[in-house]
């Protein structure tokens, strides 16, 4: 009789446990399902591309494949594969864009902020979004188009409506264009973003500002700005890594030329991979890549900060 | 070149760009348009035609020593861009399930996708597809071991009857092709599509200014010089100048060989890219598009130079697929439907016409469950009764086989011009060597070509620095 006691006391002490455990785990329980779909999704896929790094894996070569590399994928990364040019390409594209969508982004948000009907307002934040919403490949069709010498329609903008000769986009200024389309696409994100931070901004700072009597420009540039430093700098932070992963804009619209003047790292890596199925060194540009922009994020988020945004 | 510019201009090369369905034009390229479709038991597709009435009796099949029924009950998968080809067979696909008693399941994606999808499925060994598109990558499948060489089935007599397929109806450029261009003994697959490149002209310019049709590559210059000079709003000539394997390098390999240079003199060392007659070749194109052809001659794609013709901006097209035929006599889409004729290539006067083709084929998987099924698909899909049907009742006219350019009735259809000066260019034709390493070298010579024509670096540096970099690759 005692025995049974002690084991229904035994097991109600255990299921008590069991519970406490359960409640005091409990976040962690929840995450535990995310945790196991990042580790399938990001940590693995991440792992094995270190892997093909490491290996020969040139599908066309079955005789080498899984063979251990050393560094030989990195080096022929640099040498033959032309990956230190795609890294130089990739800086300019996404720096220039970067400035371009920054600077328009927040002249728009400003503009459309100052607006004083409500309709309006919120007809400009429709108008201002659309380009958002055009898919990348779609896009660079309809600019080819535009853009072609004989047929399209902004040489024709240009020679007729101006006094200057219309230039070959896609051929004499093709790291240009491909910057300037990249804004037109990209420049509703960050307007968006700034306009709900500049939403943001206490009217009696902006007020108490000119009370002092500081012009726009110093509102802004001592006020307004500072302010909204934080959202400034995540929504350049979410662009700048969302620019080094373009692809199908600039793929579809250059293919990466004239020669390779428009060659990202993504499209390089996309022709070692699935044109050269050659894996093991498209893998060694990406893991370079990857390693690279994690570097340069977290170098900007230990200068610049987050700080403000997590107050 | 001062540029007048419409609304109907813009709106019709709008339209063009929207052109999905060209046939072989889009080797190397990202044009994707068109659907995704599959059918069979993941879909929503169709697989086959709809009629009761089989499109072709079966009695022109039944007669081969072959015995189509060996197969019955069972279900082939067949991989596909989004393709003429496709839609022209797809009708009488119920020909070829009442005669073999196999069902087709069509597995239809826009050529990029498809490239990507057939990548997985033979490397991987998944062997999902028992029959697949293949173009210029038939030696890298071939020599990773991932075709399932068709000679065997040849010899198999149950499987074939030469008598009544009659092989040396196929032209020659396209079994060449078939045999991995020179570099595998065995069928690596079969033809079902052939394109070869002519020259376009517009009649009423010629008219205008006194002009001949060209023959020579000396002879075209001159045309496309009094054009370009003479009229104020057209461009000498239009010509592919993007970079890709299917596109600037697949119409100047056209002038290469006729200049009596040849890819790859001594495979793997020696690519030819810059031998005397190559350099020259490229000398001739580059100054061609920069001196007569539009601005950014360099970023125009097959596409490009279809619009540009089809709008009445371009005198000529140097070189590019008789395919674009349909398109510039389509009085809906082309300005110059009514003044565009059609011409051999020019060849250099001391040289050898022999235009550049391109072959589309179907292959099958070393572990596709259905080889031998996919053979039976194939040996019906591209023989001589399937072949005539096809370009008979759709406006099909790729065929592989020469008694179809013969027919009257297709000549008719297509128009005579058009078929004679097909066929007698697909006799001669000169396909480029597609090797395992093509799409990889054949990319860097586009680049580098590319920058000729952009202007960057001189033909010759282009063609050096091409060779080098071919070479490099199999170092």
């Amino acid at each position: 009789m005692s025995t049974l006691t002690e084991t229904k006391t035994a097991t109600t002490s255990n299921l008590a446990r069991a519970k406490e455990l359960w409640n005091e785990y409990l976040p962690y329980w929840f995450m535990t399902p995310m945790v196991l779909v990042m580790l399938l999704i990001t940590v693995f896929p991440g792992v094995y591309d270190l892997y093909l790094s490491l290996v020969h894996y040139e599908l066309t070569n079955p005789a080498t494949m899984g063979t251990f590399a050393g560094l030989s994928n990195f080096r022929a990364a640099f040498t033959s594969a032309g990956a230190l040019h795609s890294f130089g390409v990739t800086l300019a594209f996404v720096g220039g864009s970067l400035a371009l969508e920054t600077a328009f982004g927040f002249v728009l948000a400003a503009l459309v902020t100052g607006v004083k009907s409500d309709r309006m307002q919120a007809f400009y934040r429709v108008a201002f979004i659309l380009p958002m919403a055009v898919a990348p490949v779609s896009l660079a069709t309809i600019f080819r188009i535009m853009l072609n010498s004989e047929v399209g329609v902004v040489p024709y903008l240009i020679a007729t409506y101006t006094p200057f000769v219309a230039p070959n986009f896609l051929s004499d200024l093709p790291l240009l264009t491909i910057i300037l389309v990249d804004t037109w696409n990209w420049t509703p994100f960050m307007f968006i973003i700034f306009y709900a931070g500049l939403s943001s901004v206490p009217d009696t700072l902006v007020e108490a500002a000119k009370v002092d009597g500081a012009p726009l420009w110093r509102r802004y540039v001592h006020v307004v700005v500072p302010y909204m430093k934080p959202v400034l700098f995540v929504a350049i932070l979410i662009r700048l890594i969302d620019l080094f992963r373009t692809f199908g804009l600039v793929f579809s619209l250059t293919r990466g030329g004239p020669g390779t003047a428009t060659q990202l790292v993504s499209i390089n890596i996309f022709e070692q991979g699935f044109k050269f199925v050659d894996l093991g060194v498209a893998s060694a540009i990406a893991i370079v890549y990857l390693v690279g922009i994690v570097a340069l994020c977290n170098v900007l988020i230990a200068k610049v900060g987050f700080d403000g945004v997590w107050d | 070149m001062p540029s007048e510019h419409t609304r109907r201009n813009l709106l019709r090369a709008v339209g063009i760009g929207a052109l999905g369905g060209l046939a072989g034009c889009t080797r190397g390229s990202m044009q994707s348009g068109g659907s995704s479709e599959t059918s069979g038991s993941t879909g929503t597709g169709e697989s086959g035609g709809g009629s009761d009435e089989l499109a072709v009796p079966l009695d022109e099949y039944t007669g081969a020593d072959i015995d189509w029924k060996q197969f019955e009950g069972t279900t082939i998968n067949i991989g596909a861009v989004n393709h003429p080809w496709v839609s022209s067979i797809k009708p009488a696909i119920p020909v070829f399930e009442e005669l073999t008693g196999i069902d087709v399941v069509w597995n239809i994606l826009p050529e990029q996708q498809f490239r990507t999808k057939r990548l997985t499925d033979v490397s991987t060994g998944a062997g999902k597809f028992d029959v697949f598109f293949l173009d210029q990558v038939v030696n890298q499948f071939a020599e990773s071991g991932w075709l399932q060489p068709l000679d065997p089935y040849f010899d198999d007599g149950s499987l074939y009857d030469e008598q009544w397929y009659k092989p040396d109806d196929l032209f020659e450029a396209t079994t060449w092709q078939a045999h991995g261009g020179g570099y595998s003994d065995t069928w690596t697959g079969m033809p079902i599509t052939v394109e070869v490149q002519t020259q376009f002209y517009r009649t009423d310019l010629y008219e205008k200014h006194g002009l001949e049709v060209a023959t020579t590559l000396e002879g075209f210059r001159e045309n496309a010089k009094t054009i370009h000079e003479e009229e104020s709003d057209v461009v000498g000539t239009v010509g592919r100048g993007q970079k890709g394997y299917g596109m600037n390098i697949y119409v100047l390999n056209t002038f290469l060989r006729e200049h009596g240079a040849e890819l790859w003199e001594n495979y793997p060392k020696d690519s030819g890219l810059d031998t005397d007659g190559a350099i020259a070749a490229a000398q001739w194109y580059v100054n061609l598009l920069r001196e007569y052809g539009p601005d950014g001659a360099s970023s125009q794609t097959w596409s490009d130079v279809l619009s540009t013709m089809q709008s009445g901006r371009a005198g000529h097209i140097v070189s590019d697929a008789n395919l674009f035929w349909p398109n510039l006599i389509d009085s809906s889409s082309s300005d110059v439907a009514d003044n565009v004729e059609i011409a051999r290539v020019p060849a250099p006067e001391s040289g050898q016409f022999g235009p550049n083709a391109y072959s589309w084929q179907i292959a099958s998987s070393k572990n596709a469950k259905n080889s031998k099924q996919a053979f039976l698909f194939m040996l019906w899909a591209t023989s001589e009764p399937t072949n005539t049907w096809m370009h008979l009742e759709s406006d099909a006219a790729f065929s592989v086989r020469r008694s179809v350019w013969e027919n009257d009735e297709f000549r008719s259809r297509v128009g005579e011009k058009f078929a004679q000066v097909s066929l007698e260019s697909l006799e001669v034709a000169k396909p480029d060597p597609f090797d395992r390493k093509y799409p990889e070298w054949g990319q860097k010579y586009s680049e580098e070509l590319q920058k000729a024509i952009a202007g960057t670096k001189s033909p010759e540096a282009a063609m050096k620095r091409a060779a080098e970099k071919a070479q490099q690759t199999f170092q």
